[in-house]
């Protein structure tokens, strides 16, 4: 009975302990076309790989051109065989540099955005 | 909205918590203990009352938290106002298509259930209810790892520890923290009762509840540091988020309430055991016993607090770490006979203060003080085999870059570079600068391979706050935070460049600084080198104004052969847009520029570079050189070894966020 004085002690030890259903948030993790890079010709799809797994219901991207407006065909898409990836169609789009907005809810209710831009054509 | 999740989540925590705890008390504690005081029944009912009391409204301000929780969560995941969550329906697709609507139906099950066991409970003085209870109350406190970190996946080997460890931390709160409660009230009543009987209660039900605490607390102390260690991460994500501070106050917290529960053992409880004592003294000690309990019920509260708060935080591993200290301890820096000689002596540390411990628990004095001696001297002896270790550091040192390793960040930094730096460190970067002579220090060379020995942070810090004593100044006015990490992936690339033109057609397992990543286009489809690496080793070619086309006609002839093995190959034109050569690929000019770091105009016309799965350099040939380019046998059995390199760990820099 003496030892939880000893559990006392390893805690101490250990220093690290106690945590608990802590909450993180789905980032960005990579993207196709990549973050900030110019690709030749217009992609088909883009895909955008998150470091955690998304709910579909409250995850979406938008892709837009330089006047704002929408080069998406369709909503964006997670795949259940791949849940932290989203893919959306793109119109065939014109040289240019383009928007991506993303809104992503991880599993563990966090919501998170961002945005970067790629380009099409010549960098 | 966020001090109204942070009460909602404290509450409905601490709610769950006590439901269980109510249920393991009843069928751990209070039962077995009354048995053995049949005469305390007066006392049993009236405990029973005031804990069916207690567990109704537990369940109460579970629902109505739970049910406040989904609507803030309803409101935030829809970006709509609270008072439109409702007519718009964001209700029901929260509960039917997320995972924490999934469990939050289970939980409303869960309730239903709860309180039909508490109703029947309360008419019958069956045993079942009260087991099917504690069960379902098991269920809604383990079920709210469904709410949190422990239902997202990162990495999935790890998942299969990370969701048991974090139910299991759950559970133990619950039967430590939320018995708590029930205990309290034990105790009062026995020492409103004041009968010798009622003493005896007391007594049965302390030592119960003392094995159960034990158990709680290894628990936790197991569960805590394996959850820790997943979402922490790293010593500078916990010394240096406001994520990994909160933790290490939770920890302290919690090391208070087991010195607090280890007075209650060792001084309260013998007396209360005392069986020959007065009863007015075994009173007294009830009382003490009592006073002690709420004091840790307090602190469970404030540990409540910081998991509400905690809740809502980024985890460390997500946020950069401000480092509090000038120094950090850098194991590369140790040699690897020394850093066996540490781990020995971290291991006898752990050794002596758990002798300390036992020997100090136990009264031993001269065993303690044998075992403070061996412990002074190990300290010493960790000390002085860390010493090579003990690097400086900064605040930034464990900052990632915002900006990916990649062409494009390379490309914005080349002419920050040319703006800012070339003065001192020279077009080249060799720190030969026209200001150079004249400055009291020497500008660093940026194109060693040392450059590579330091954390990308500490260069940040530098490019930032200047060094040498301000020597060279800092540039965190003049340019913004992205544009110097761009500035710093150009002086990585630019280095790693000129470490390439030393590498030789052997293969090297050295460690290698690695190509920055881009985007290519080969025949028709689009792809990237971090994600062609990620397959196997890649051999890019690289050449400009005449296309070397017969040896990309005999890569091509033995493409077959090459790609069974495991090779894929990237042919880049440097000076124009793409042809039609085989393996030629079609990329930007800021590509093209990043690439042309990794080739020099000596070559001969032609110069191709292995990478391994890292996409670091391991074998250059040039057309110019001796032995020239390597034949297809070379590059089959070079293609064998490289693929051998093992593929660095996954590194949070990499992350674009």
């Amino acid at each position: 009975m003496n030892s939880r004085i000893i559990a006392a002690a390893l805690a101490l030890v250990a220093t690290l302990t106690t945590t608990s259903p802590l909450l993180a948030h789905a980032f960005l993790d990579h993207s196709d076309p990549a973050v900030g890079s110019t690709v030749p010709s217009s992609p088909t799809v883009i895909h955008l790989w998150f470091t955690q797994e998304l709910e579909p219901a409250f995850s979406w991207v938008t892709v837009s051109d330089q006047s704002g407006a929408a080069v998406t065909d369709g909503n964006a898409t997670v795949d259940p065989s791949s849940p932290a990836e989203m893919t959306v169609k793109l119109k065939s789009l014109s040289p240019g540099t383009y928007t991506v907005k993303w809104h992503a809810l991880s599993v563990d209710t966090h919501t998170t955005e961002g945005d970067f831009n790629f380009t099409v054509g010549k960098g | 909205m966020d001090s109204f999740l942070v009460a909602t989540r404290i509450l409905h925590y601490a709610a769950s918590a006590v439901l269980e705890g109510v249920f393991v008390f009843w069928i751990l504690i209070a039962w077995p203990a009354f048995r053995r005081a049949d005469a305390a029944q007066g006392l049993r009912s009236r405990l029973d009352r005031r804990l069916f009391t207690l567990a109704w409204w537990c369940l109460i301000v579970a629902f109505v938290t739970g049910g406040a929780w989904l609507f803030i969560l309803g409101s935030q995941m829809s970006g709509m106002p609270l008072s439109a969550v409702l007519p718009a329906g964001v209700l029901v697709i929260v509960l039917t298509q997320t995972h924490f609507g999934t469990a939050w139906l289970i939980r409303l099950a869960l309730v239903a259930i709860l309180a039909g066991c508490l109703v029947v409970q309360r008419f019958t003085r069956n045993q079942v209810p009260a087991v099917i209870g504690a069960l379902a109350a098991a269920a809604f406190v383990a079920s709210l790892a469904w709410a949190g970190h422990g239902a997202a996946a990162e990495d999935v080997p790890f998942d299969a520890i990370h969701l048991p460890a974090d139910i299991l931390h759950l559970l133990a709160t619950g039967a430590w923290l939320g018995a708590l409660v029930p205990l309290g009230m034990l105790l009062a009543e026995a020492r409103r009762e004041g009968s010798a009987d009622a003493v005896t209660a007391a007594q049965a039900a302390t030592l119960r509840f003392s094995t159960l605490g034990l158990t709680c607390v290894g628990t936790l102390l197991v569960t805590g540091v394996v959850n820790t260690w997943f979402l922490a991460g790293t010593v500078a994500a916990l010394v240096g988020t406001l994520y990994g501070q909160l933790l290490l106050v939770k920890v302290a917290l919690f090391v208070v309430m087991i010195a607090v529960a280890s007075r209650n053992r060792r001084r309260f409880i013998p007396r209360l055991t005392d069986v020959a004592g007065k009863t007015a003294d075994r009173l007294l000690a009830v009382f003490q016993l009592r006073r002690n309990v709420l004091t840790e019920a307090g602190i469970g509260v404030l540990v409540l607090g910081i998991v509400g708060v905690i809740g809502i935080l980024p985890p460390g591993l997500h946020t950069e770490p401000n480092w509090p200290l000038p120094f950090r301890l850098d194991f590369g820096e140790i040699a690897p006979r020394i850093q066996t000689v540490l781990w020995v002596v971290v291991f006898a540390l752990a050794v002596c203060i758990t002798v300390v411990a036992i020997t100090a628990w136990r009264r031993h004095h001269r065993l303690t003080t044998a075992s403070v001696a061996a412990l002074i001297v190990f300290v010493a002896i960790g000390c002085v085999a860390a010493w090579p270790g003990i690097v400086r550091a900064y605040p930034t040192t464990y900052y990632a870059s915002t900006q990916p390793y990649s062409a494009p960040s390379v490309a914005r930094g080349a002419p920050l570079y040319a703006a800012n730096c070339t003065p001192c460190h020279g077009a080249d970067g060799r720190g030969d600068g026209p200001l150079a002579k004249s400055l009291p220090t020497r500008p660093a060379d940026l194109t060693e391979s040392h450059l590579f020995a330091h954390k990308a942070g500490d260069i940040f810090w530098w490019v930032s706050n200047g060094s040498d004593n301000h020597v060279m100044p800092g540039f965190a006015a003049k340019l913004t935070s992205d544009q110097r990490w761009d500035l710093i992936n150009f002086v990585f690339a630019r280095a790693a460049g000129i470490i390439a033109d030393q590498a030789t057609s052997h293969i090297s397992t050295a460690a290698a600084p690695p190509l920055p990543d881009f985007a290519y286009e080969q025949s028709g489809a689009q792809n990237t080198l971090s994600q062609t690496s990620k397959t196997g080793p890649v051999l890019i070619v690289l050449y400009a104004a005449r296309v070397p086309l017969a040896r990309l006609e005999q890569l091509a002839g033995s493409g077959q052969r090459l790609s069974g093995a495991g090779l894929h190959i990237i042919a880049v034109r440097l000076d124009s847009s793409a042809g039609k050569a085989p393996f030629e690929v079609d990329v930007s000019d800021d590509v093209r520029a990043m690439l042309d770091l990794f080739r020099t105009s000596t070559d001969g016309g032609e110069t191709e570079l292995m990478l391994d799965r890292n996409g670091s350099v391991r074998a250059r040939w040039t057309a110019s050189k001796n032995g020239g380019l390597a034949d297809t046998a070379t590059l089959l059995s070079d293609t064998v070894l490289v693929a051998r390199i093992p593929v660095a760990a996954a590194n949070h820099a990499g992350h674009a966020h």
